[in-house]
């Protein structure tokens, strides 16, 4: 970690630079930190996930909306605290980042504190109330890996360097690999890669490492194979990839082969959809999820809610508003004056759109089963938190400018 | 007011998005300004630029751990981002990519493939549960119910209920099944996952009240009424009537067309109840219900009520259906034990001579179909399947085949008429004694002391042999082994015409065809023994005489009788007509002719004579017939057999001169025909005027089923005696 570069004069100068540029330029008005498309999509986003949920969760004892919407409202106040918290105060903190992810991610494995909640998957804490310290993770690991990426200043062509820099975004991976909890796990890799191709790493070097990555993957199945064990005749027990992962995944690519166990899941979920039609079947008229027959559908699926319930028109919105908020986001990563910010935001996004991508994807049996929620729809306190916490970040981002920024340049 | 909720939403969702499309163009719109700063700057600093010589030196400034990230003024007007352009417009591609594939795909779902969906989502939601349709009832011709519905509770559960052991042992505790029984009917899915399963049939209804009292402690439990076949007189008719069971697994491939069967129904397993199962069977009630993925019914979207079979009217008469039974049961197992009387197998035919109705149709060992609703128990279906018991399940009067002994000299004379081979005048003498062919092996005459001379009347009265002996002998003269004037089958095509040989055609099923034999038959027969297979002129004497390798049904033998008595064979038929759920007549049946022999009247005449007088001057036989008022043409018969008794048969027209019914009777190792048939037919004869004449004081009781028991009977060695 000592050998790392340190980026001294962020914090000093910038944040100075700042505070002097907005006291010095002409009058401020008083809310120039707020970014109103950012809010007003995000508004948007929200309020119509709320409506969604609200109706996947009707009928269901299970689901509480009330619950959902206090993590609303404290995403709303954890957003506006970090949102006028200077962000670029974190810019030096990579290994303070990389010991918190890390105690974050195993903390399910402390024993007294962690606990199953019944999924398999050690996942969950329990403080007070259960939360997954994987999602909040999600934060500090676009934190820890912008801060990482960033103090190569936006160049990294040294393979040595490279090599260090790719082991040590790894490591969120692996920490979280050990619940097992694949979907968070792919969460991690895509911000990592986010930032690391916007952090400057050399083409080549990004090739080489998906090439690698491919092969890993080639390598797992075919060590798999190997190690299989038959537990009874004609069933064999995995030890790489559990049985369930391997089912999700080739139901994915053959989704007749089993319509009972998690092929039943994709064909309900797509009969869901594409039932749906132009303009849907009306709030609450979805039969797909009121009869049961779409399963987690608060949670996992809960596009397929959606995509019934107001059609082709809502999914295109749902999707249009989406593309704005990846826009908007976009547009303050190019404005962002200093690399670790404009990282922090390509983190952020590089995250979203994987989410969406895997959601969606899976839903309509693009991609394999895994349980990503869907961002700002999905019923889930801990993500939704995270979420807020995500736009605040990206408005610190945004209003934390040494210049000028945009609304202040003179 | 949801579409325009909906409506408004979309709006302001698109309005939304213009207006943070129009902030992001804005934003944009300022990029280029700064950028073209940014290339003044770049010229004249080194920061974090686009230049790869500025990248270079920041990457080794960075890595000496002294680099100063924008630290002036002028250099912080360059952003991080100014380098990346290319990488920054890659991912805003990627993004719209991955954003347009998503969309491409759903609309391809939701627009292009959403019929297919929205067939599949309604195919989720809804299911069809069929509901059983009670059969059409059976009645005789004069509306005597012969099979009706009794209304049942059968107690349904949930299949959910399988889950359940509380509820599981409750109900085994009222029911008084085992619990392993229970569990295991409700877990039984063939009638369809989503029907409730049929955990008992015919409950008690103090335990249907019990289980309604106590609601709650049986949920997913509900009674439902069925209907089950019951049959009032027992077994009545039982060969006729039938019996049904559920349907087999062929029945359900099978699709029959106009015959929807499900597993929840009960289908004709025998008799009219099979052939005319489409016609009994009626119209499912079906549910549209509306389900959830458990399969639970959420709601009932439409219902119809399942409407009931049609109504069948037999040509039956049931009084005298009763007397035949009855009489038969008295005869062969009058303590219900066969063997314990004569006989051990016995069948009744009576039928119109006008139109082939069937009047009486017994068969004896016989059984009580109530004993088969559902399906037949093992016990009974062990004992019945013995020799012993003497297969009551067979109708003897289509199925069995039995020789015809005497009856069949009625067809043999006007064989021997029609060829010339007796006339009015021939005579013979009868010696008691026959070695027609000279080959030593000498053939008796029933009388071994003999008859004396008689012409071919008197032949037919006394039942003479010999006479019979000398026409088969005529025909074997006449035949390719004599003179070649006839063929072969002469004899046996003449028979033939009165429908011997082949089935007659009734409305049952399991008809046998009976066997007139000749040189072919034989030698096909006995292929695998060539030196018995060869025809013999002691062939034609045998079948003369109605012996030998013929065999006949009784409904064969009616039937012949019938058209000796009207000069037609009709088509015997058991179906008068069908009647539907409003009481209207739809089917009524139509009587047809199935063969008319080629016969001389003269000839006819002549042994309708003869028939009237062997009755007439039968000391054993006039009585019977003068007790009940009847002047009765007929013919006794009496079939040797080897080591067991004789096959007794009886069979009469009667009026004489205006015939309206005949009745045969046979019973299997039952003596004399005269003795032990003629007085059933006779019976059953003044059983059928006196229903005519509405005189008739038969009250109909309940009969039971055969038991199954029989003793040895033993072989009475005493001579024939007609």
């Amino acid at each position: 970690m000592a050998e790392l570069p340190q980026i001294h004069s962020v914090h000093h100068h910038a944040s100075h630079a700042a505070h002097g540029a907005s006291s010095r330029s002409e009058r401020p008005s008083l809310f120039s930190w707020l970014n109103p498309p950012l809010l007003i999509v995000v508004g948007l986003l929200v309020s119509y996930g709320l409506l969604v949920c609200w109706s996947a969760v009707q009928g269901l004892e299970k689901y509480s909306f009330n619950r959902q919407l206090m993590c609303v409202l404290i995403g709303l106040v954890l957003m506006v605290i970090v949102w006028r918290f200077d962000y670029r105060r974190l810019a030096n903190l990579t290994t303070a980042l990389l010991a918190l992810n890390v105690i974050l991610i195993l903390s399910p494995h402390i024993p007294g504190l962690g606990t199953d909640a019944g999924m398999g998957a050690k996942s969950w804490i329990k403080v007070g109330m259960q939360v997954q310290p994987g999602e909040f993770a999600k934060v500090t690991v676009i934190l820890y890996a912008a801060s990482l990426v960033a103090r190569y200043g936006g160049t990294l062509d040294d393979v040595r360097e490279y090599c260090k820099v790719v082991g040590l975004l790894l490591v969120p991976f692996l920490c979280v690999m050990t619940q097992p909890d694949l979907g968070t796990g792919l969460v991690y890799l895509a911000i990592s890669a986010a930032v690391l191709v916007m952090g400057g790493a050399k083409a080549r070097y990004l090739l080489i490492t998906l090439a690698l990555g491919i092969a890993a993957i080639a390598a797992v199945f075919a060590v798999d194979e190997l190690l299989k064990y038959e537990t009874s005749p004609g069933q064999y027990e995995y030890r790489l990839l559990k049985n369930y992962q391997r089912s999700r995944l080739f139901v994915f690519l053959n989704p007749d082969a089993d319509l009972s166990g998690d092929g039943y899941n994709l064909a309900q979920a797509k009969i869901a959809i594409g039932s749906g039609g132009l303009f849907g079947k009306g709030l609450l008229n979805a039969t797909q999820s009121t009869h049961g027959f779409l399963p987690e559908a608060p949670t996992d699926f809960v596009f397929c809610v959606l995509a019934e319930e107001f059609g082709f028109v809502g999914v295109v919105a749902l999707i249009a508003l989406y593309g704005a908020l990846i826009a908007v986001c976009l547009s303050v990563a190019r404005g962002a004056d200093n690399l670790y910010g404009m990282l922090i935001v390509m983190g952020v996004i590089g995250m979203w759109l994987f989410q969406i991508l895997e959601n969606i994807g899976m839903d309509c049996g693009l991609m394999p089963i895994t349980g990503i929620p869907l961002p700002f729809v999905s019923y889930g306190s801990s993500f939704m938190i995270v979420n807020f916490v995500l736009v605040g970040l990206i408005g610190s981002v945004g209003s934390h400018n040494s210049v000028s920024g945009r609304k202040a340049t003179p | 007011m949801l579409v325009a909720v909906v409506t408004a939403l979309i709006a302001a969702l698109i309005a939304v998005v213009v207006i943070a499309a129009v902030f992001v163009v804005r934003a944009r719109r300022s990029t280029p300004q700064v950028g073209a700063k940014k290339g003044v700057s770049q010229v004249d600093t080194v920061g974090v630029g686009s230049s790869s010589f500025a990248r270079q030196s920041a990457a080794k400034a960075a890595r000496d751990g002294e680099v100063t990230v924008s630290s002036s003024e002028t250099s912080a007007n360059a952003k991080p981002s100014d380098g990346m352009t290319r990488r920054f417009f890659g991912l805003g591609i990627l993004s719209a990519g991955i954003l347009g594939v998503l969309t491409t795909k759903l609309w391809s779902m939701q627009i292009l493939d959403n019929s297919e969906y929205a067939h599949a989502a309604e195919e989720n939601l809804y299911t069809t549960v069929n509901t059983p349709a009670p059969r059409g009832c059976i009645y005789d011709r004069n509306g005597v119910p012969l099979v009706i519905n009794r209304s049942t509770q059968a107690v349904l559960a949930d299949p959910e209920v399988a889950d359940n052991r509380d509820v599981i042992r409750r109900l085994a505790t009222v029911l008084g099944l085992p619990a392993n029984v229970v569990a295991q009917r409700i877990a039984d899915s063939s009638a369809g996952a989503q029907s409730l399963r049929v955990v008992a049939d015919d409950v008690r209804l103090r335990d249907v009240a019990f289980i309604a009292e106590h609601a709650d402690a049986f949920p997913g439990i509900t009674v439902e009424e069925r209907s089950e076949r019951e049959y009032p007189y027992g077994a009545l008719a039982a060969h006729v009537l039938g019996y049904t069971g559920s349907p087999t697994k062929n029945q359900l491939e099978e699709k029959r067309e106009g015959r929807d069967l499900l597993a929840i129904d009960t289908v004709g397993a025998a008799g009219i109840e099979a052939t005319y199962d489409d016609v009994l069977s009626g119209d499912h009630g079906e549910r549209l219900v509306m389900v959830d993925a458990g399969g639970a019914v959420v709601s009932v979207m439409s219902e119809t009520q399942p409407s009931k079979g049609s109504d069948i009217y037999l040509t039956l008469d049931a009084k005298a259906q009763y007397v035949a039974d009855k009489a038969l049961a008295d005869l062969i197992a009058p303590y219900g034990v066969i063997g314990g009387g004569k006989g051990t197998k016995g069948a009744v035919v009576a039928l119109d001579v006008r139109d082939g109705a069937v009047l009486v149709m017994s068969s004896f060992p016989t059984f009580d179909p109530t004993n088969f609703t559902g399906s037949i128990p093992d016990e009974l279906w062990e004992i019945y399947r013995r020799p012993t018991a003497y297969a009551p399940l067979n109708n003897n009067c289509i199925s069995g085949q039995f020789m015809a002994a005497s009856t069949f000299k009625a067809f043999t004379s006007l064989a021997g008429l029609e060829y010339g081979y007796a006339n009015e005048g021939s005579t013979w003498n009868c010696t008691g004694k026959w070695d027609g062919f000279g080959s030593g092996d000498v053939q008796k005459c029933w009388n071994h002391d003999g008859h004396g001379t008689l012409d071919l009347h008197g032949g037919i009265v006394n039942s003479c042999d010999t006479v019979f002996y000398e026409i088969g002998k005529a025909f074997y003269d006449h035949g390719p082994e004599g003179s070649g004037e006839v063929s072969e089958t002469a004899m046996q095509d003449y028979v033939s015409q009165f429908g011997f040989g082949s089935q007659t055609g009734v409305d049952l099923g399991g008809e046998a065809s009976g066997v007139v034999p000749t040189p072919a038959w034989k030698a096909e027969t006995f292929r695998n023994r060539p030196a018995d297979g060869v025809w013999r002129g002691g062939d034609y004497t045998n079948l003369v005489i109605g012996q030998g390798d013929l065999l006949v049904t009784p409904m064969q033998v009616a039937c012949a009788y019938a058209a000796i008595a009207t000069g037609h064979v009709m088509k015997p038929h058991l179906l008068e007509e069908v009647r539907n759920g409003q009481g209207d007549t739809v089917v009524t049946y139509q009587p047809e002719v199935s063969r008319t022999p080629e016969v001389t009247e003269s000839h006819l005449n002549y042994v309708r004579d003869s028939l009237h007088d062997m009755i007439k001057e039968s000391h054993s036989v006039a009585p019977l017939f003068a007790e009940e008022g009847i002047d009765a043409a007929g013919k006794s018969g009496t079939g040797e057999r080897q080591d067991r008794n004789d096959t007794a048969w009886f069979v009469a027209y009667a009026p004489y001169d205006d015939p309206k019914y005949v009745v045969a009777c046979v019973i299997e190792d039952g003596g004399g025909g005269s003795d032990t048939a003629a007085p059933i037919v006779a019976e059953v004869m003044g059983a059928l005027f006196d229903s005519e004449n509405g005189k008739s004081d038969v009250s109909i009781e309940r009969l039971p089923g055969s038991t199954g028991e029989s003793v040895e009977i033993s072989v009475d060695s005493g001579a024939r005696t007609d």
